[in-house]
């Protein structure tokens, strides 16, 4: 056998007689005839009418060989032009070369160096190897009397160009979104600035369906605890396919029986690169437009990357709006209904009197007015959601205004709760990561009810409930609670209010990072 | 057993004596204090029981850093031996399970009383009960973490409110200072000293503080905190209700907030705000105790912390049952605090002596 392993072979057929082929009739691997290796391809590929066989000749030589591609996966113009020189009649260098060292012999080398001129060109004797990747985009090309193919890389990327992100909206910043190709979206990242400590660690994942994902860090600054954690984590991936970069959140985060997302998804280049600087890890997956950010806080949910460039002072205060509007979505429609149900004498006399007088005629106790507005919120999101782009607004408009004014005016809601389900709805909507707001609004139900069964009392249980879930809750082992707790008093520069630039002198201190220093 | 692997920072140990000893106080103290002194020095009674019991929490500091890495359950036996150390730990735990259950039964009073009338407090109680288990289990640096969530919240409206009740401020109640004389405010440190005998959370937080040496300073601190609350509840309660409201009231802090409105802000009254920082703080001394109850079984038992835990929920359920009205919880508050002014008193000094004295022999 360690004849077949020489890079020498003969192009003739004279190897015919020391082997017979049909030893080797079920074994996954070339023989060197072509007109019998192309039928145990062909078997292989079986009824897939998409693969292209193209028989050819190589006139110099007098060699008879074979391309096997997908139609439509391999780039044709790549293929043509690389393999021109084969089929070429006029005489050229190469089989000159070889008539005058005589005897017709061509090597795999001197095929890889000298006559296909594609890149990425790897040989291979195994035929499930052939198959596997003619059906990921490479050409094959077998020549006879080489029981070797030579896989040209000439996959054609089908991607679409790089648009401004749809989920992430800025007024100010940059309009570059990933894509769904991976080898974009990396180069986008290694565009982001000159640096050779940016690592890009690549792993296969999938069993059945491979694909492959990367890790982004900061070599110099991303506590390499951290980063041994993730690599931990995606090696211990097991499943046959990863269709988007959710299923790798959901594989890798800390807890899923937790309401809370513990992973960050972004479109923005940017955005993860700031995540890099800031110690965190970055997970990319090819075939999605959407990368992991990780370790995560709660408060980095409630943050845009908008926030740093816009100046401190707006930024500041539109942070401690989110922070509010995180607070109402979470408890207001909770305090309306304890304070009605429960505690109307913990309100103002005259509210709780005009609040009453809109209540009258209302035939529901508050908690199912509540629930009834908040479920037909909802509703509308979802429709306004799925629905094709030209008849997302109309549902707004006939839910919205419609329904909210007819059932005031048919006396099944009160007008207050409208404009408190309004608020609340508007306020998750104000949460810059939206599964952040799914969350935040998937818990308010649990508040509500609380409130109703316990009032006051109820929803400050709800409120001590879940924040001893969020301070046992860890993002890869950073606490999913700070910076707010445990006190890093020198991450509060950046928490509810985002100070001076020159004011945040050094990186995270939660994230421990290796390289501290962010301002000299 | 836990062995203490979570260790918390100084700054967190100081919000748990915090936490820890800001309880029923704030609501009581000014009436149980003024019916002593009769006068309106109770303030200065206040500072001198903070200064006590900053002494009592130093003794348990230094005694606890003579074993680091133990909390008392572990290090009672090296001092007075196997069976007395077992003995006076399950004092310990009882005196913890008890104060956790006149937390609880507190709690679920006030909020009988005030914000929902003809609940079952066995509904309050299960909910208190099951909701401080979930926040324990993980250990003392969550319990840590949460009780970081919940003081800036208390701090904030706190303040919050002691300002805007400057409204009906007299400064006038508050005269003449000593003017009856030191006696009665004598008499007051005695009853401040109920509020404050709550050093005894350092036998256990010494042993997983990340900078043991530190613990004298967390109780200075933590304790100066808490003693400067109360004195500004004193003085403002006082101050505003005057030394014969006072006394006619069970819960001045609260009347205090109900006597005033502030026209033109949402909210008019604020006794809705005094009641949510006091629940998160019934609260939060009833987890620190549970806790340490929780771990001292486990350790004296040798028993797994989370069984613990689930074993300790029944007992403290049917302590807190036990008063039949409002009366007898505020007997039980007292009895335990006299109870702990005995065994927190003394039996430091004693047995601090006892070690030193051990510790030497050994050299």
């Amino acid at each position: 056998m360690m004849r077949w392993r020489n890079n020498q072979y003969k192009t003739q057929k004279q190897h015919k007689s020391d082997y017979s082929t049909a030893e080797k009739q079920d074994q996954d691997v070339l023989t060197g005839n072509i007109g019998y290796d192309l039928e145990h391809v062909k078997r292989k590929i079986g009824h897939n009418g998409d693969v292209h066989f193209r028989e050819l000749e190589i006139t110099q030589l007098h060699v008879k060989a074979a391309l096997i591609f997908v139609e439509g996966l391999s780039d044709q113009d790549l293929i043509n032009k690389g393999l021109s020189v084969l089929v070429m009649n006029q005489p050229n260098q190469v089989s000159d070369e070889i008539s005058q060292s005589g005897k017709g012999i061509l090597t795999s080398k001197q095929i890889k160096n000298q006559i296909v001129s594609i890149g990425d060109v790897i040989d291979s004797e195994k035929i499930s190897d052939i198959v596997l990747n003619v059906f990921m985009g490479s050409t094959a090309l077998l020549i006879d009397g080489i029981p070797q193919a030579f896989l040209l890389g000439t996959v054609k990327k089908q991607n679409r160009s790089i648009e401004e992100p749809l989920s992430e909206a800025l007024v100010r910043g940059p309009r570059t979104g990933f894509t769904e190709e991976l080898s974009t979206n990396t180069a986008l990242l290694r565009q982001q600035g000159k640096n050779d400590q940016l690592t890009l660690q690549r792993f296969e994942v999938g069993t059945r369906l491979k694909k492959d994902l990367i890790i982004a860090y900061m070599n110099d600054i991303a506590d390499p605890k951290v980063v041994e954690e993730v690599r931990k984590r995606v090696r211990g991936i097991e499943i046959d396919h990863l269709p988007e970069s959710g299923y790798v959140e959901q594989l890798i985060e800390d807890n899923y029986l937790s309401p809370f997302p513990q992973v960050q998804s972004t479109e923005r280049p940017d955005r993860v690169i700031s995540g890099l600087m800031e110690g965190r890890v970055a997970i990319l997956l090819d075939g999605t437009p959407f990368a992991l950010i990780v370790p995560v806080t709660f408060s980095m949910m409630l943050q845009s990357p908008e926030d740093y460039y816009e100046r401190w002072f707006p930024s500041s205060l539109i942070r401690l709006l989110r922070f509010i509007a995180a607070m109402i979505t979470l408890f207001a429609p909770a305090l309306y209904i304890s304070f009605i149900s429960f505690h109307p004498g913990l309100i103002p006399t005259k509210l709780a009197i005009s609040i009453s007088g809109t209540r009258q005629g209302v035939p529901f106790p508050s908690l199912i007015e509540a629930l009834f507005m908040e479920v037909a919120i909802e509703i509308l999101r979802e429709a306004g959601l799925r629905l094709p782009k030209p008849i997302g607004p109309a549902i707004g408009i006939v839910g919205g205004l419609i329904i909210g004014e007819a059932a005031v005016q048919a006396g099944i809601v009160s007008p207050i709760m409208v404009i408190v389900v309004a608020l609340t709805a508007i306020s998750s909507f104000a949460i810059p990561h939206y599964s952040t707001g799914i969350a935040l609004r998937m818990l308010r139900f649990g508040a509500m009810f609380c409130a109703a069964v316990f009032g006051l009392f109820g929803v400050i249980m709800y409120y001590l409930l879940l924040s001893s879930h969020v301070v046992k809750l860890k993002s890869f082992g950073v606490p999913y609670a700070s910076p707010a707790v445990p006190y890093h008093l020198k991450d509060w520069k950046d928490f509810v209010i985002r100070m001076p630039l020159l004011v945040m002198k050094r990186r995270p201190k939660m994230m421990n990072t290796d390289n501290t220093k962010r301002v000299k | 057993m836990f062995s203490p692997t979570s260790k918390i920072t100084t700054a967190q140990a100081t919000i748990i004596i915090i936490n820890y000893m800001l309880a029923a106080g704030v609501l009581t103290l000014p009436r149980t204090v003024t019916e002593q002194t009769q006068s309106p020095d109770g303030w200065i009674s206040v500072l001198l029981g903070g200064v006590l019991a900053v002494i009592a929490g130093m003794i348990i500091a230094k005694l606890s850093q003579q074993y680091p890495k133990e909390t008392f359950y572990e290090y009672s036996r090296h001092i007075v031996g196997k069976w007395l150390g077992h003995l006076i730990s399950i004092v310990f735990i009882t005196y913890f399970l008890a104060l956790g259950a006149f937390e609880v039964r507190v709690m679920s009073e006030i909020v009988d009383f005030f914000l929902l009338e003809g609940t079952p407090s066995w509904a309050i109680i299960m909910t208190v009960l099951w909701i401080g288990l979930y926040s324990i289990t993980q250990g003392l640096d969550p319990i840590a973490r949460l009780f970081e969530m919940i003081f800036p919240i208390t701090v904030i409206i706190f303040l919050t409110i002691a300002l805007m009740s400057l409204g009906i401020f007299e400064i006038n109640n508050l005269r003449p200072v000593l003017g009856d004389g030191i006696m009665p405010v004598l008499r007051g440190v005695k009853t401040t000293n109920l509020s404050f005998t709550c050093s005894e959370i350092m036998f256990i937080l010494v042993a997983f503080m990340k900078k043991p040496k530190n613990a004298v300073k967390a109780v200075v601190i933590g304790t100066g905190v808490v003693t400067s609350f109360y004195m500004i509840t004193m003085i403002m309660v006082i101050g505003a209700l005057s030394v014969e409201g006072v006394v006619t009231r069970t819960w001045p802090g609260l009347d205090l907030m109900r006597s005033f409105e502030i026209p033109g802000l949402i909210f008019e009254r604020f006794e809705s705000f005094l009641l949510v920082i006091w629940i998160m703080q019934l609260f939060a001394t009833f987890i620190i105790t549970f806790y340490a109850a929780s771990l001292g079984v486990s350790q004296v038992f040798k028993k797994k912390p989370l069984s613990c835990m689930f074993g300790l929920l029944p007992v403290i359920y049917i302590l807190s049952c036990m008063p039949k009205n409002e009366n007898d919880v505020f007997i039980l508050g007292d009895t335990v605090s006299h109870i702990a002014l005995y065994i927190f008193g003394a039996l430091p000094i004693l047995l601090l002596v006892i070690s030193k004295w051990r510790k030497r022999g050994e050299k």
